[in-house]
């Protein structure tokens, strides 16, 4: 009897980077990522920390000319580091927000509209983290209803 | 719709081909006071070197974030997953690796599409064909020797144009 592989488009796990690289939090919904224990992906976290760095010095694409004459000296351009990883089994979406934390979400390559769904999860973390009047900032998360309120999103039943 | 710049590794994690499309320009200094020509008070480096010293210092960047991107993909995925690419806001990293451990990386703008098939026939049909057949070139290239000759390097700029020349 001959069983189809569905490949269906899975969410795998999300991981928060806090400003420093530290990692502040990690959850799997769904299985298809390697097992990995809690000090491998504060490894991989700060890894990844460093390799987003890099990747915003490397930038080799030429500035953009500039229309009118800079008013002091000539500003940097503003370069980004790496939105977004292909490898053959899964994609990396990364969202870096503007004070600095990084969302990571794993998801299978055919999940479509990657970035509108870490957008979602930056939202979900800025209503139950961040207005969370006991939460330290940059510290790791530990708050029941933003993973409540983030299996529900994420998690297909 | 543009390709950047171009690096060949080999397995001994030795930069053996670079190639740039783009002139690469300086990041400015942090200093506000423009005293004109000379950055970060090395006053005694000349423009020249400093440039050629920029080019094997991001050859080296690119080769040590493609390797802990590879582990990582391999730590993550299995040991069977392959890192293929990655895109930042300004620019797309491709890459391909042989069953020799050759790497060939290729830096493109963000719009391009998948190029493992371009990356892999710049391999078969110009490495291949023009670098490892040839009975001049040596086995190993420490620092990239035999790698960059004439017809190589022509076979690679051809390439290159046919594929992103503004179409008429």
């Amino acid at each position: 009897m001959h069983y189809f592989t569905i490949t269906r488009s899975v969410v795998f796990a999300l991981l928060i980077i806090n400003k420093a690289g530290g990692l502040i939090f990690n959850r799997t919904f769904a299985p298809g990522l390697q097992k990995l224990d809690s000090n491998d992906y504060l490894i991989l976290a700060g890894t990844f920390h460093g390799i987003h760095a890099i990747s915003r010095s490397i930038n080799p694409a030429p500035p953009e000319p500039q229309t009118q004459p800079p008013a002091t000296h000539p500003r940097r351009p503003i370069t980004t580091g790496i939105e977004s990883l292909e490898s053959s089994h899964f994609r990396l979406t990364c969202y870096q927000t503007a004070t600095g934390v990084k969302f990571l979400l794993f998801t299978s390559p055919e999940q479509p509209n990657t970035e509108v769904v870490v957008r979602r999860c930056y939202e979900i973390f800025g209503d139950f983290v961040m207005k969370n009047p006991f939460y330290n900032l940059e510290m790791p998360v530990r708050v029941e209803k933003f993973e409540r309120a983030l299996a529900g999103y994420l998690v297909r039943p | 719709m543009s390709v950047y710049s171009f690096y060949i590794f080999d397995r001994h994690t030795e930069c053996i081909y670079t190639k740039r499309w783009t002139e690469h320009h300086a990041p400015p200094t942090s200093r506000p006071s423009a005293t004109g020509a000379l950055s970060n008070g090395a006053a005694d480096v000349p423009v020249a070197t400093r440039r050629a010293m920029k080019l094997e210092d991001d050859a080296k960047l690119i080769f040590g974030t493609i390797f802990s991107l590879r582990r990582m993909v391999r730590q993550l995925g299995g040991a069977d997953d392959q890192f293929l690419s990655y895109r930042t806001g300004e620019y797309k990293l491709h890459y391909f690796e042989t069953p020799t451990q050759l790497k060939l990386i290729m830096l493109t703008d963000m719009r391009v599409g998948n190029m493992r098939t371009v990356l892999y026939q710049i391999w078969a049909t110009l490495y291949v064909e023009y670098v490892v057949k040839s009975p001049l070139a040596p086995t190993e290239h420490p620092r990239g020797v035999g790698v960059a000759n004439e017809l190589f390097e022509g076979g690679l700029e051809r390439f290159i144009e046919s594929m992103f020349s503004p179409q008429p």
